[in-house]
């Protein structure tokens, strides 16, 4: 029992990390209607200037925090210096793009910071509590935490004010959102910027499980688009607790079914959107969309 | 949303227009004589090396070519075609280890991985829009775990071989010389059959449902079933990619398929030309010579400088290194007219093309409204309420 309780709450910890990621596309797609598959790229670069930051010896929260307000910038930037000129075109060439920015991220951090692994510090200490019997680490339960309280922040902020309101209208029809007077390329560049600092949460997050390395956040990519894909693009909740099942099943996967182990644990998710997409095509909690020809 | 389609219609007239040069009555004849006379006699003039390196270029240009279909063609992004290169080549080393007939193993190549292929696109394609972007970006990262684990078959880490590109006694070629040649004639019934599948009833199938797919339902194609038959095709054609791939590097292991492989195989399809048969071949040889080449430059820079070099090509030409003889007729003709390099809708070739996609080129403008058309043609902005005008048109080339 005190094994299964760790695993769920291990599994809600890593869960939290894809969920940050996700969010992140969710909120780049919600305003841009397209999925940005450099977001893990970008995660990656906030953890280096973190990791940089501290390096030059600002305390780690502080590391995070400038990590994310550059990542603010760098997103807007990308959006008004890269994507703009796709957005709106064929959504395959801008599909593209973030692929070719994937790479291009991947590389400049490999370049500059070298290929080896770096070890970052945890944001959180390494003590572990014991409930029920199972050691729980603060690092898993902190986590969980700063997800949730991001993910609570994130749906205020698109349903509750008016930037959200004007992101959602940017989203759904750009023509008619600049013709009611909004300023369409000013909120574009806030979208970025916001999910580039979501994702700087959660490259700061996951880097020091995995050790910092340009490529470590190819696998929580893949997690983060399933959780996308399961929890439907249109709402911030369902991706979160998409990415909570998806992080809890494939930590028991990896323990209690013999053939999938710790190294094909990245299949659950792959198996889970199968079922899911065969039973339910517009995701656990995506609304149906109806179109009108 | 219509912005977005009709972008997409004004580029397939830029390509019905590329196409149409080359459907000039004397182009073929003289295309296929210089190629073939080429083709035939480069293997027995080229150094060793130039040999192999030219037989990758093909497999890899196969590769690009199945990718093309589903992607450039379909308009269905696949970041997994590796995985289907990768499948083929273990299914083929594993023939070739059990002693299969080559023959056999040459169709399982191709059926085993578009039996996967069918599988996979099955589900993802009943979700709209990115769906199968997001589900095959996890078959690269999937793909090599699994055939560690799968050592019986695939060797592990370790990887397997298998060799089996030795020329006949009665052609008296060397292994080399025998290698290019059975690629070069596999690989051209390829590029062969996908051409005629793409310029015939299910090429333009594909074409609408890639252009909307609301038009595709109401004109009663299923864009859900031409979506997995594109996937499947590409499946299959991966696989053959996948059996050459064997012929001539002789040893495949998880590292072949690994994620970055995957975005390079994309990459050079775009940096080629998707939606291009010749884009195909432009991409085979980026796959092959360009990350030499940076690797030549700074081992550290080639992710950064290939990334930068896909971005440079999207911004200059969308269309790909296949586009750059029309961007620069173009740059020359409107000299100072402040054209936009890529901007799509190109102007018509100044001769009457001959071949049907020229004449559907044609016919896209003077079927719709007059004000569309001119949008169409004019600029890339704006316009977004006319409807996309070679919609009503494509069934009719």
């Amino acid at each position: 029992m005190g094994t299964f309780i760790q695993l769920v709450v291990d599994g809600l910890s890593t869960g939290s990390i894809y969920a940050a990621l996700a969010l992140a596309i969710v909120l780049v797609n919600q305003a841009t209607g397209l999925i940005n598959f450099a977001q893990g790229g970008m995660a990656v670069l906030s953890a280096y200037l973190a990791w940089w930051f501290l390096g030059t010896g600002v305390p780690l929260i502080l590391a995070i925090i400038i990590s994310m307000v550059l990542s603010f910038v760098i997103g807007a930037a990308i959006e008004r210096g890269l994507m703009r000129r796709f957005e709106g075109g064929e959504p395959d060439t801008a599909v593209v793009a973030t692929i070719g920015l994937l790479t291009l991220i991947t590389g400049f951090c490999g370049l500059i910071w070298s290929y080896n692994n770096h070890q970052m510090p945890s944001l959180f200490p390494l003590d572990t509590v014991n409930v029920a019997g199972a050691a729980l680490s603060v690092r898993s339960i902190g986590t969980i935490v700063a997800i949730v309280a991001i993910m609570l922040l994130l749906q205020l902020l698109l349903m509750g004010t008016k930037f959200g309101l004007a992101l959602r209208a940017v989203s759904i029809n750009p023509q008619s959102a600049a013709l009611s007077g909004l300023p369409v390329g000013r909120l574009l560049m806030a979208g970025w910027g916001i999910a580039a600092a979501l994702g700087a949460v959660a490259g700061a997050l996951v880097a020091p499980s995995l050790t910092l390395t340009p490529g470590m956040m190819d696998n929580a990519l893949v997690y983060a688009l399933a959780a996308v894909i399961l929890g439907g693009l249109s709402s911030p909740l369902g991706v979160v607790v998409a990415a909570w099942i998806i992080g809890v099943l494939e930590n028991l996967a990896a323990v209690y079914v013999g053939f999938i182990g710790h190294d094909l644990k990245i299949a659950v998710p792959f198996i889970l959107i199968f079922v899911v997409l065969v039973v339910r095509p517009q995701g656990l909690f995506g609304r149906k969309s109806v179109v009108r020809v | 949303m219509s912005n977005t389609t009709r972008k997409t219609n004004t580029g397939a007239i830029a390509i019905a227009n590329a196409e149409g040069i080359t459907k000039r009555p004397w182009f073929t004849p003289v295309v296929i004589a210089v190629v073939a006379v080429v083709i035939l006699a480069l293997p027995l003039m080229l150094p060793e090396l130039a040999n192999q390196t030219l037989a990758r270029v093909v497999v890899f240009a196969v590769a690009v070519l199945g990718l093309n279909v589903v992607m450039g063609y379909t308009g269905q992004v696949s970041l997994g075609q590796i995985f289907f290169l990768g499948l083929g080549a273990y299914v083929t080393a594993y023939g070739e280890e059990q002693g299969w007939h080559i023959v056999i193993t040459f169709l399982l190549s191709m059926i085993i991985p578009g039996l996967v292929g069918l599988l996979i696109a099955l589900p993802a394609a009943r979700l709209g829009g990115l769906a199968i972007a997001m589900v095959t970006i996890a078959l690269p990262i999937i793909g090599l775990p699994l055939a560690k684990r799968m050592g019986d078959f695939t060797g592990g880490s370790q990887g397997i071989s298998a060799s089996f590109g030795q020329a006949p006694d009665w052609t008296g070629l060397y292994k080399d010389q025998w290698q290019l040649y059975v690629v070069l004639i596999i690989g051209a019934a390829a590029f062969l059959l996908t051409r005629n599948l793409v310029r015939g009833k299910y090429g333009r199938a594909f074409a609408i449902v890639k252009g909307n797919e609301n038009v595709a339902k109401s004109m009663g194609i299923s864009p859900y079933n031409y979506k997995v038959l594109a996937f499947t095709v590409a499946s299959i054609i991966g696989g053959l990619s996948g059996f050459l791939y064997m012929f001539v590097v002789e040893y495949t292991s998880p590292e072949t398929m690994a994620f970055h492989h995957s975005i390079t195989l994309l990459a050079a399809m775009v940096i080629g030309g998707a939606g291009s048969i010749v884009g195909s071949v432009i991409g085979g040889a980026y796959y092959v010579f360009v990350p030499q080449l940076t690797n030549a430059i700074n081992p550290n820079a080639t992710a950064l400088l290939q990334g930068i070099i896909l971005l440079v090509v999207l911004f200059v030409l969308p269309g790909g290194v296949v586009t750059l003889p029309r961007l620069i007729k173009r740059l020359t003709r409107r000299r100072g007219g402040g054209s936009r390099p890529g901007a799509p809708g190109a102007a018509p070739p100044p001769a009457v093309p001959t071949g049907p996609e020229g004449a559907a080129g044609l016919a896209k403008p003077t079927a719709s409204t007059p004000s569309s058309s001119s949008t169409t043609a004019s600029s890339d902005e704006g316009g977004a309420s006319t409807r996309p005008p070679s919609d009503g048109t494509t069934p009719e080339r």
